[in-house]
């Protein structure tokens, strides 16, 4: 009996711990999402609370109104949509190839992709500013595009390669046997096959994209040019002491999407990112 | 003799079919990421800034001994307090994260998944959105929510980004909610993969929780969650966005002046436009991570990993 009661005051305690601490995680974002719903702006008012006392939408209104976000919008579409296309299309040959055939240089380029990997395309930013700008590239977006691109393209490559990895090769083998041609094994086995790594990386490269704001504000000039991260960036930048609540409406509205994408395909995050990329 | 050139020849097909279909790709990764890294090269030997912008001059080595040998140009500082931040942050993940996923494996936990899904909510947001709500909406120190409950309590408000100490310590607690949700999954994942009778025959023979953790947990776990350290230690090093979004953009600076390489070597870029210099650094960090992957490199090699 003894022994019973013990352990319910665990389960208990470790209960109201994790309640606890999922309230304290969420805290700024709940408080954002409090902010941006209330009437008043009330700020520096002592009694604050979470649940706001004059409902709102105003703020929201205002985001959608006042600031050019439909246009941020678009242009982070157009941008994450191509990026995506060119660094998968170029990728997934490529992962395929790697893991499975062996030839000379394989092993050296995959060490320098690792390094490459690594290495912050922040710190080339300099010289990318000095090749893109002679050629009338910045300030437009397909400039950003080919930024992300490269940057993308060493991501998919090393993360895909890492799942096709661990696909067993027997099931090549077997079909192969069966006389499917190269080109019908890749489209009718392997693709397939490989879905959940290809899920998982356009999720990342369209979170990339979607988050990537440094470059956006170097690159860009100009609110009409700038992306939905360049534009948030911009809007807390310039207008914050006046407008937290409609910063606050606007974060909120930026980050909807990514996390419907998120928790969407949040089941082949797990096996996607573990088996994938970060395997030697 | 007839059958070995046959093969050879298969051979070479398979290298130019590999390389065909690898072209697009690989001319990408030359082209937009390789290339600039060499540009970044040859401009760290040149003195570019904004006022030689296009008649810049060589000279020499000169940018690189200002980073290593000059200390007051704050490199070398930098580097420490990355090195710090590195240690700092891997060490409070791997703890926190360690106990939290074995509380989150307690039997008849219930609301398991629930908790799972909310505690990885900070991962779902986007990572430069949640570093400006909690600048705004928690460190403000008119009417971010921390300066509000101390108020509210009678003490004096802080200014949370205002010293370098409690920078530091704001910057951390910052990456922490951002980078636990990862940590704390991959973990998870882990202990998952542990066979339970393990657990049962180390009871049976009496061993209590710090044995069964010393001898059976970590060494388990160990080798499935090395490769997701080594990639978070990279990302931790290289954090750029945390300790630039809260302390140092541009016209709001806070007053703390912590450096890490990367926020380091864009403020020299961007903010004081010595491209050079910059450029200098760059090379620098390209080098110091040639370095890590090779020790990885070796270590993996050593334990029998495929490399």
């Amino acid at each position: 009996m003894k022994r019973r009661y013990k352990k319910i005051l665990i389960l208990t305690a470790v209960n109201l711990f994790f309640v606890s601490l999922c309230i304290i995680i969420l805290i700024p974002i709940l408080y954002a999402l409090s902010v941006s719903l209330n009437e008043e702006n009330s700020l520096l008012s002592t009694d604050f609370s979470f649940i706001p006392r004059h409902f709102t939408f105003m703020n929201y209104k205002a985001v959608f109104v006042e600031e050019p976000i439909l246009v941020w919008f678009k242009n982070s579409s157009i941008l994450a949509v191509i990026t995506l296309f060119v660094s998968l299309g170029a990728g997934i040959p490529a992962a395929y190839i790697f893991s499975r055939k062996r030839f000379p240089g394989r092993k050296l380029i995959l060490q320098l992709l690792v390094l490459l990997y690594a290495f912050p395309s922040l710190l080339s930013m300099i010289a990318l500013y000095k090749l893109l700008s002679p050629m009338g590239l910045i300030n437009t977006k397909l400039g950003l595009i080919i930024v992300y691109t490269g940057t993308m393209a060493v991501f998919a490559l090393w993360n895909m390669k890492g799942y096709f990895d661990t696909i067993p090769r027997e099931i090549e083998e077997a079909a192969m046997i069966d006389g499917t041609s190269s080109v019908q094994l890749v489209l009718r086995v392997v693709l397939p096959l490989a879905k959940p790594t290809i899920v998982v990386t356009a999720m990342m490269v369209l979170i990339f994209v979607w988050n990537e704001y440094i470059f956006a504000i170097n690159f860009m000039m100009g609110s009409d040019t700038y992306t939905l991260a360049a534009g948030l960036y911009s809007l807390q930048a310039t207008e914050m002491s006046g407008s937290w609540p409609v910063f606050s409406a606007a974060a909120i509205v930026v980050s909807i999407p990514i996390l419907v994408i998120f928790f969407a395909l949040q089941r082949y995050m797990t096996a996607g990112l573990t088996t994938g990329g970060v395997k030697g | 003799m007839k059958k070995n050139s046959i093969s050879e020849k298969r051979k070479r097909r398979t290298v130019w079919v590999s390389y065909l279909w690898s072209m697009p790709s690989l001319l990408l990764i030359l082209l937009i990421v390789i290339f600039p890294i060499f540009y970044t090269g040859y401009i760290s030997f040149t003195n570019m800034n904004v006022y030689h912008w296009t008649d810049y001059t060589f000279h020499g080595l000169e940018n690189y001994k200002d980073a290593l040998l000059v200390l007051d140009n704050g490199f070398v500082a930098a580097l420490l307090l990355t090195i710090l931040w590195t240690a700092v942050n891997m060490v409070l993940q791997l703890i926190i994260a360690y106990v939290l996923a074995s509380l989150l494996n307690i039997r008849d936990l219930k609301l398991r998944n629930l908790y799972k899904t909310l505690l990885i909510f900070p991962w779902a947001m986007p990572g430069y959105v949640s570093i400006l709500l909690w600048k705004t909406g928690m460190f403000n120190s008119q009417f971010g929510l921390l300066n509000q409950w101390l108020v509210r309590f009678g003490f004096e408000p802080v200014r949370w980004l205002a010293g370098d100490v409690i920078a530091f310590a704001c910057c951390t607690v910052v990456n922490l909610w951002l980078a636990l949700p990862f940590m704390i999954t991959i973990i998870d994942g882990a202990l998952h993969s542990i066979d339970q009778s393990f657990y049962e025959s180390a009871r049976l023979e009496g061993a209590g929780w710090f044995k069964s953790t010393y001898y059976i947990t970590v060494p388990m776990i160990k080798s499935i969650i090395t490769p997701a350290i080594v990639i978070t230690a990279f990302t931790t090093f290289k954090q750029f966005d945390v300790i630039y979004l809260l302390t140092q953009q541009v016209g709001a600076k806070t007053g703390a002046d912590i450096h890490t390489i990367l926020t380091y070597a864009y403020e020299k870029a961007f903010i004081t436009n010595n491209y050079g210099y910059s450029s200098a650094i760059s090379i620098i960090i390209f080098i110091l991570l040639i370095g890590f992957s090779m020790l990885i490199n070796q270590r993996s090699n050593k334990t029998g990993g495929e490399g």
